[in-house]
């Protein structure tokens, strides 16, 4: 059962919220905090938020309440503990956390939480790995994606996996190609990557090395730019129209809450109307000199 | 002269329904007509069990097996039957004793059985069941609206080297991983004889939708012509779009030289139709004749499965020996796996447009 935790204020009077917290239902399942809109329409499409390394799921669905309530729909944040969850962020290393989301959807789908086909996807920092990581293998699943801050990321290219998308050497049946199988599908889901301006630095959890460093760069920023303009290289290979926004959060660093109070992220997770978002992101993927798709905001 | 004979009331209560007749409205049979040699398959036959054989049970359209005992009034349908591992036998009743082919309920004549088979049950064919007009209550009446193959539905299929080379495992493991991946997924059986026990294996997937043959109104699809066939694999198809899947698992019994399911895989609608093809083998050997066979008809397989996958060193012969990545059913059963499968094919749909030859193929 859910347990009601609060209401939440800063909402209008007809849009209000409740925020709950729901226990894992048994071994290796996932706890999970739910932002609920007074006001939902049983086709409100979910947003799935995932948190960085702090695990702060609670910050993730209350951060994103209001705009929830705003726009009717059911905001999910899953918690991918310490103990159990070390390496959530890369997916598919150690135990799946890609399986537990499917089976905490499942789940969360009996309860009438959701009852569309398909979800929003949104993270923030070790999130935002595990987001994009999570579309690539289930793009069928995921109609939009918001990649916040993500500390590294899988390439769109011929590097071993996990920076990129080939078997690594000596192993067979790797991930890299199970990845590389759904790209079509994945290059086309409209993608916001959102960075703030000062998050140029690295620090003791961005993950460096000479193989990283050559072909991400050195700092979040860069590697955002980086995969973003990778991004658009893969999607017009293939012909497709990338849909595709960088959006650079001025005076933000590597903080949430910072990225949500003065970048507005929230805003830029959950716009007004998705179709707007949609033609906006199309209008922004253009491809620069540089061959990087920047649209600063 | 037909003689019509009008059924006792709670009669045909009493009696044992198959699995192959579960789609048939039992309250329109109100008589039994005696021109049991004029039989065809898909005809409904009430029948007195007088020896038990080697089907000691019979699948009851219930979804459950019932053990028989010597008198059970049984309802089964006349029909052909093709099984290596089991029997041969026609559409064809004899008034003094006809043959029990399937225990999901076909009744025919054997001609061939394997070596460790024993008797067929034996079956006294009382009559035909009739309708209140007089005719062969047959499965055809009972079948899915018959419908075109829809646009817009991922189809993948599933062929084999043999019976059980492992064709339904693989499809129930890549049904329940596509359905854990958020897909609206179909499974179905296109060819084969009716039986509940792939129906009943398909239905634990969590798939969507569940068919097979019966569904469009055959018994058993040996010795059916290619276009019924073909026919009712499209509507099952089109049922399943209908009720909103959004991919379809297609068996195709028996193995790549049975003749229904060689000359489906030959047709250009039937095998363009397919995203890809997975081909279940029991051993490396199997598979690499099985790819070779498949290759021949036009048809680049996507993977190998079966029990060949149970076996490491069996799996690295038969990817050394074909180029195709073999698959385990924990494989298939993984959504994400199973995802990117389905991925590659569509991916590669169109990519292997080879020359169709009858090289090695049954014609």
């Amino acid at each position: 059962m859910l347990n009601p935790v609060s209401e939440l204020p800063g909402c209008a009077p007809s849009e209000t919220v409740t925020l709950l917290y729901r226990p894992a239902k048994g071994k290796g399942a996932l706890s999970c905090w739910l932002a609920l809109p007074s006001n939902m329409p049983a086709d409100a499409t979910p947003i799935v938020a995932v948190h960085g390394i702090r695990r702060g799921a609670k910050q993730q669905a209350e951060a994103l309440a209001p705009r929830a309530a705003a726009l009717g729909r059911p905001v999910i944040a899953p918690l991918f503990d310490k103990v159990n969850w070390p390496k959530y962020q890369q997916v598919v290393r150690g135990q799946r956390a890609d399986l537990a989301l499917l089976e905490l959807m499942t789940e969360l789908r009996l309860t009438g939480t959701w009852r569309t086909r398909n979800f929003e996807l949104c993270g923030y920092s070790g999130g935002a790995q595990f987001a994009h990581r999570f579309a690539m293998l289930y793009p069928q699943l995921v109609t939009r994606l918001t990649v916040s801050s993500a500390g590294w990321y899988t390439f769109l290219d011929d590097a071993a996996f996990p920076y990129g998308l080939n078997e690594r050497p000596g192993k067979t049946n790797d991930w890299g190609p199970r990845f590389a199988a759904g790209l079509d599908q994945f290059l086309r889901i409209p993608v916001q990557v959102c960075i703030g301006e000062e998050d140029c630095v690295s620090d003791d959890n961005t993950r460096q090395g000479p193989e990283i460093d050559a072909q991400q760069g050195r700092d979040r920023l860069t590697r955002a730019r980086r995969w973003s303009a990778a991004f658009c290289k893969a999607a017009s290979e293939r012909g497709l129209t990338p849909r595709i926004t960088l959006s650079v959060m001025p005076g933000c660093g590597h903080d949430f809450q910072d990225c949500v109070q003065y970048g507005g992220l929230d805003r830029l997770i959950l716009p007004d109307g998705v179709a707007t978002a949609l033609e906006q992101s199309s209008l922004y993927s253009q491809q620069q000199e540089d061959g990087e798709a920047v649209k600063q905001i | 002269m037909t003689v019509l004979t009008p059924i006792a009331l709670n009669t045909l209560d009493q009696a044992k329904w198959a699995f192959s007749t579960r789609r048939v409205a039992r309250e329109d049979a109100v008589g039994l007509l005696d021109m049991l040699s004029y039989a065809t398959s898909g005809d409904l036959v009430l029948g007195r069990v007088e020896c038990i054989g080697s089907h000691k049970k019979i699948q009851l359209a219930q979804g459950r097996a019932s053990e028989l005992y010597i008198g059970d009034l049984v309802v089964l349908a006349c029909g052909d039957r093709y099984a290596p591992d089991q029997f041969e036998g026609l559409a064809e009743l004899d008034p003094q004793g006809a043959d029990m082919l399937a225990g999901g309920g076909v009744l025919g004549r054997m001609r061939h059985r394997h070596a460790k088979m024993s008797a067929p049950t034996r079956i006294t064919p009382l009559g035909l069941l009739a309708n209140a007009a007089g005719k062969a209550v047959n499965l055809a009446d009972y079948a899915l609206e018959k419908v075109t193959r829809p646009e817009g539905l991922r189809v993948v299929g599933v062929v084999g080297a043999s019976m059980n080379s492992g064709k339904t495992t693989a499809v129930a493991g890549l049904a329940h991983g596509l359905s854990r991946a958020g897909y609206q997924v179909a499974a179905i059986k296109a060819t084969g004889t009716g039986a509940f026990g792939d129906f009943n294996a398909f239905v634990d997937t969590g798939a969507r939708y569940v068919a097979d043959f019966t569904d469009a109104g055959m018994v058993s699809t040996y010795r059916q012509p290619l276009a019924r066939i073909e026919a009712g694999l499209d509507t099952l198809l089109a049922h399943a779009k209908r009720d909103g899947c959004d991919v379809a698992v297609v068996e195709l019994a028996d193995g790549v030289f049975q003749k229904e399911t060689a000359d489906l895989l030959k047709k250009p609608h039937v095998r363009d139709g397919f995203a890809g093809m997975v081909f279940a083998a029991p051993d490396a050997l199997a598979a690499a004749g099985g790819c070779a066979a498949l290759r021949a008809m036009g048809i680049e397989p996507a993977a190998v499965t079966g029990m060949v996958s149970c076996s490491p060193l069996g799996a690295a012969e038969a990817e050394a020996a074909t180029g195709v990545q073999v698959v385990t059913r924990s494989a298939l059963c993984d959504p994400a796996q199973a995802n990117a499968l389905v991925a590659q094919m569509l991916a590669k749909q169109g990519a292997h447009a080879l020359e169709l030859s009858e090289i090695g193929v049954a014609a």
